[in-house]
């Protein structure tokens, strides 16, 4: 990691399984990709293979072979190859997102999706029994639907409730799972049921099976809650807002740390809403929908989660609440 | 008449023509994007075998390849147009790996083989379905094949998502499988493993049994004439069956190897198609053992340096995707040429 050197090598990113053009978690990663590499003037490939999974040894050990001072991987499957080949390439650091993979010159970048879907719930649990705003049956009752039954969903989903039953203690929170991150058809029926059991509004934590949740909250009056990326525009108005997770930020971050010598090396570099890493959306088509307290609300709890008079559960690192088994 | 007197070449050139074509229309495609061909294909080939590590890297790739033209060929060439090996694929796959974690306490000799015959188990089990349709009721088993694949990719995607999943994996893959479990590397630190040869063996194999044996030789009469076979005595219902499980087996160990070989756990995305490009290596050997091979390789050589080759240029991986794409419909219009000289004859 000699500093002088590293800057000149050229810089990595493999991208992961459903490649560019996914207008979302991959799409995101390479814009801040790019837009580091240009301004530290660095030298910079994205790797895209239709065959990533069976690669991973093969595409970061050439990488590693051919110079590459810094490795960054989008694909969670390669974990484990990752952290084997850092072993063997001491001049060459990597990334890896979403997990904690062990070794001097790896990073492991992970977001802290509960701080932004605590104030997903809040948002959600204040408009539900607000029947000034459109659609509303006033009734304390929201959901949430999650892709698979994981720590790494439930982080989310544990969040959401915390944020919702400390604006409103009496709130229900419908929780299902779809077993499936791929089919939008799934997350319509599920969404439906929901709203037609009372549910306001329905957060997503679905991947692609959470656009068919979106598709309900439009055909129904009712509204939806965006994930990853800023979803408000997919159905404007039937999205309340999005939890975003700042992929292009960690990405940003970690190739501008590594140009100036700074690489967090051995670290676990967290993302949450001190660093911009996860947050609301803008809610461009929904803003002047919601009463101007109820934003201001959302603001203050938003100073109290980065203050730390506010601590949201992680469900990775303290296990499951009370409120949620 | 010329085709006749010289069928070792004619042979040749057919499996040749389809890569030379997509060879011709990669590069319109490349000059017409501002890049210099002869420089993008001089970097293919040296990412694809320039050195020890790189063909290691084009072998492993052709590894999957290798059995799925295999599951495909044993089909067609009975006439049977499976189209079901990306299925077994998957469940062989989630088979090996689930017996590959959960017998991990098992000596290596023991469990490697355990997984993979039940991964193959797996496998021609899932044809038996198609298999008793076509022969009996003579249900197209085109459709029935290709439904079924729709099924195996989501139920190995609902198990991996639910009951299956590794414990505080936040994406949907299971458990590593046991060290034991690990097909042993032939070319450490490369990827490539012994699941390449077994492959390779059983390709040749099956050249062997194709053209010397009795089994081979009725399973071909099969293919090209069902009738006159009738005629002669062969049961030509029980060959289908028979060919059709015996492709599922193929594919069902395809997916073992594969994770026992490489991946070492079931993931989501754990094919990216390998059951349908096996099925244009199939039609681009004409079936033989040397063919599937050749084609494979080809395959393999494709998918390692399309994706190593963005290290050093700017050429996007379409590039590549359109040449496989390039190579496979030549393919097929080479066999659809074949069958309709076939028929004339």
């Amino acid at each position: 990691m000699s500093t002088a050197l590293a800057a000149e090598k050229p810089v990595a990113l493999i991208i992961a399984q459903g490649g560019l053009g996914d207008q979302s978690y991959n799409d995101l990663a390479y814009a801040g990709f790019k837009k580091a590499v240009a301004e530290a003037k660095l030298e910079g490939k994205p790797v895209e293979s239709k065959d990533v999974v069976a690669q991973a040894a093969d595409i970061l050990r050439r990488a590693s072979d051919a110079g590459f001072g810094l490795v960054v991987d989008l694909e969670y499957s390669h974990g484990d190859a990752l952290a084997t080949v850092a072993k063997d390439y001491a001049g060459t650091d990597y990334v890896i997102l979403n997990q904690v993979k062990p070794g001097a010159n790896v990073a492991s970048v992970l977001f802290q999706e509960q701080e932004g879907s605590y104030l997903a719930g809040a948002l959600a649990a204040l408009v539900a029994t607000d029947t000034s705003v459109k659609g509303m049956n006033g009734k304390p009752i929201i959901g949430v639907i999650g892709g698979t039954k994981s720590v790494g969903i439930d982080k989310f989903i544990v969040g959401y409730i915390q944020g919702a039953r400390d604006m409103n203690p009496k709130v229900e929170v419908k929780v299902a799972y779809s077993n499936n991150f791929g089919d939008p058809a799934i997350g319509l029926q599920m969404a439906k049921a929901m709203y037609d059991g009372g549910a306001n509004v329905v957060y997503q934590v679905a991947g692609g099976t959470g656009l068919g949740v979106i598709q309900a909250a439009k055909e129904t009056g009712h509204y939806a809650i965006g994930v990853d990326t800023d979803q408000d525009g997919v159905a404007p108005g039937a999205v309340l807002t999005s939890m975003i997770k700042r992929t292009d930020v960690a990405v940003e971050t970690v190739v501008k740390d590594y140009a100036a010598g700074k690489f967090p090396g051995g670290k676990t570099v967290t993302l949450g809403l001190a660093e911009d890493g996860v947050g609301l959306s803008p809610m461009k088509y929904t803003h002047d929908l919601i009463p101007a307290a109820t934003l201001t609300k959302i603001e203050s709890v938003k100073k109290d989660i980065l203050s730390g008079k506010i601590k949201v559960w992680n469900v990775v690192d303290q296990g499951y609440p009370d409120f949620f088994k | 008449m010329g085709v006749a007197m010289l069928p070792a070449l004619s042979r040749a050139a057919g499996v040749a023509a389809p890569f030379a074509l997509a060879v011709v229309i990669g590069a319109i495609v490349l000059a017409a994007t501002g890049h210099e061909p002869l420089g993008v294909y001089g970097l293919m080939a040296s990412e694809a075998f320039g050195g020890e590590r790189r063909i290691a890297a084009t072998l492993t790739a052709a590894t999957p390849l290798l059995l799925t033209g295999l599951a495909a060929a044993v089909a067609f060439r009975s006439g049977i147009f499976n189209v079901g090996a990306e299925g077994c694929f998957y469940l062989g796959g989630m088979v090996a790996a689930v017996l590959g974690f959960a017998l991990g306490d098992w000596p290596s000799v023991l469990l490697i083989p355990v997984a993979l015959v039940g991964a193959a188990i797996v496998g021609g089990l899932w044809l038996v379905g198609p298999g008793v349709l076509r022969a009996r009721l003579g249900v197209d088993e085109v459709v029935t094949t290709l439904m079924l694949n729709f099924i195996a990719v989501d139920l190995t995607s609902w198990l991996v998502n639910g009951p299956l999943l590794a414990r505080g994996s936040a994406n949907s893959a299971t458990a590593p499988i046991a060290v034991g479990a690990e097909l042993p590397r032939l070319l450490p630190p490369t990827t490539l493993h012994l699941g390449f040869v077994i492959s390779l063996a059983l390709v040749a194999l099956y050249g062997l049994w194709s053209r010397f044996t009795v089994a081979g030789f009725r399973s071909r009469i099969v293919g090209l004439n069902a009738r006159f076979s009738r005629a002669v005595g062969i049961h030509v219902s029980s060959t289908f069956l028979r060919m059709m499980v015996l492709s599922g087996l193929i594919g069902g160990l395809a997916g073992g190897i594969h994770a026992l070989g490489l991946v070492h756990r079931f993931v989501a995305g754990f094919s990216p198609g390998y059951g349908f490009t096996g099925i244009a290596i199939a039609l681009l050997g004409r079936n033989s053992a040397l063919g599937i091979i050749l084609a494979a390789i080809v395959f393999g050589a494709l998918s390692s340096a399309g994706a190593t080759m963005q290290l050093f240029s700017d050429v996007p991986i379409e590039i590549v995707e359109i040449m496989q794409g390039a190579v496979m419909i030549f393919a097929v219009a080479k066999f659809g040429f074949g069958q309709a000289r076939g028929a004339r004859a």
